[in-house]
């Protein structure tokens, strides 16, 4: 006797609620454990040094907001060495996104193209009038137009929530606190040298626990950011299903993905190290870094959800 | 005191009529910007006609009847207004259009020709476009809905005498079947 699997269908809205809400929480979290950092490690050295590591992590904060948030797109572009992708040379490329965007009501990002055999994509741009999507060269020979086009609605689709400019924000909060908990650490080490300061008792079991705090929390948001990246993801994935109507395309792009990535011989994946950049591995549809061994478990600290998991989710929509 | 407390609730009155008004028209303005959008797509399908027909005619000298009925139905097209109306016309174009393609199955140095399959993916791609062109006038039209029914919206809905409008559904003309003549 056959079993029958009785899947309980979800809704694209509730997946992009669930995880756009799931997300906001993490990071509240995050500023949470921001506030509480601040508070331990001001109680522990005295307001004047706090006001001071304070500025310099704001200062640092602020110029690399700045710088990403006005040319994030052009760095990433670069480092990949991406061209534009000519209209003449993708007619389906610019037919495809041209109809997503008539679905989705987006203004057309620019459109560029990256010489690698991977399956793989990415899209950049603080907001959806100033994006741009680019996609591998090996994407559109081992894919088919259903296929391709589930992929730059996922693209499209973390322009359209402004993934790019939420996740900025988040890794420039982590920043800061690794910054400041980097800053009053190496102060302690410092003045331990000097003569000290006369501390009084509540000082010096705020010092005790603000060490702590400061080598914990670096990690614990890392691990935190990571987690809003994978929430994100979903909600992309569900977004793509709301523009398309349809997880078909979506689920065989990455069914062949997780076939390519089983087979990936050892010298592509070094040279995906020389090419993709760590930095911006994050941005892309897949892990461009994805190892045997991680694909099993629901890795802490992969950028993106495992795919099995994320086929799982499709499957039922 | 009592006086601040009159002035902000005025404030907070004013502040959402403000609010739901701006929302209507933005959202109605989303409704007639897709509608745009279905015309930019229906126009290009017929403006990409005469060149379909200069070719097919070239290689399919006797199938009168079936380039007759496509030179009509964008003739058609061209004179339709009001965007149900076109859209009707715009589906009668397009069943036309497919027994154009079907015959060109019996005629292979056709289909071996460049431009006709440039054309045929133009025109593939822009049966797409108008795919989703629907879909998101249709989406729009939904969050209309939405927002003239769930409370208190619907108090400022009918204050501001707005009215709500339809979905687009699949007219008659694409559920027919075209007929072929074998």
């Amino acid at each position: 006797m056959e079993k029958i699997k009785t899947k309980i269908r979800i809704s694209f809205y509730d997946q992009i609620s669930k995880n756009k809400l799931k997300s906001f929480f993490l990071m509240f979290i995050i500023f949470l454990i921001f506030l509480l950092l601040g508070w331990v490690i001001g109680s522990s050295i005295g307001s004047e040094y706090f006001t001071l590591i304070m500025i310099i992590a704001v200062l640092f904060s602020t110029s690399y907001l700045f710088i990403m948030y006005y040319s994030s797109s052009k760095i990433a572009l670069a480092s990949v060495n991406a061209k534009p992708a000519k209209r003449e040379n993708y007619p389906q490329y610019h037919n495809s996104v041209e109809g997503l965007c008539l679905a989705s009501g987006l203004p057309k990002p620019k459109l560029y193209i990256m010489e690698n055999d991977q399956i793989n994509a990415f899209a950049s741009g603080r907001n959806p009038q100033n994006s741009i999507i680019c996609i591998t060269t090996g994407t559109f020979k081992k894919l088919e137009k259903s296929e391709i086009e589930g992929i730059l609605a996922h693209e499209l689709s973390h322009i359209a929530s402004y993934d790019i400019r939420f996740m900025t924000l988040v890794a420039v909060m982590v920043g800061m606190i690794s910054i400041i908990s980097q800053i009053f650490l190496r102060s302690l080490w410092f003045s331990s040298f000097s003569s000290g300061r006369n501390r009084n008792n509540s000082q010096a079991i705020f010092m005790i626990i603000g060490i702590v705090f400061a080598i914990l929390a670096p990690i614990t948001v890392f691990i935190i950011q990571l987690a809003i990246s994978r929430k994100r993801e979903y909600a992309a994935d569900a977004s793509a299903v709301k523009f398309i109507r349809s997880p078909t395309g979506l689920i065989k792009a990455l069914k062949k993905i997780n076939f390519e990535s089983k087979h990936l011989k050892l010298k592509e994946e070094f040279k995906n190290k020389k090419v993709i950049n760590k930095a911006i591995a994050p941005l892309f549809f897949s892990d461009p870094f994805r190892k045997k061994m991680n694909r099993k478990k629901d890795n802490l600290f992969a950028t993106h959800p495992p795919i099995r998991k994320r086929i799982q989710v499709l499957e039922r929509m | 005191m009592a006086i601040y407390f009159i002035l902000g609730i005025a404030i907070f009155i004013i502040a959402i009529c403000i609010y739901y008004y701006n929302r209507f028209v933005i959202l109605e303005n989303r409704i007639k910007n897709s509608t745009a959008q279905i015309d930019v797509q229906l126009k290009k399908r017929g403006d990409l006609v005469p060149s379909l027909v200069k070719i097919v005619k070239g290689y399919a000298k006797h199938e009168r009847k079936i380039m007759e009925n496509v030179t009509m139905a964008r003739s058609l097209l061209l004179r339709t207004k009001g965007i149900n109306e076109k859209i009707k016309a715009g589906d009668q174009l397009q069943n036309a259009l497919k027994s154009v393609f079907a015959i060109a199955e019996n005629y292979p140095q056709l289909k071996a020709n460049e431009n006709y399959l440039h054309l045929q993916t133009e025109l593939s791609a822009i049966e797409d476009k108008i795919a989703y062109a629907r879909q998101y006038y249709n989406d729009a039209v939904l969050f209309l809905e939405n927002a003239s029914e769930k409370f208190p919206g619907v108090l400022f809905f009918r204050l501001y005498g707005r009215k709500k409008k339809d979905y687009l559904k699949i007219s008659e003309e694409t559920k027919k079947v075209p007929e072929i003549d074998l």
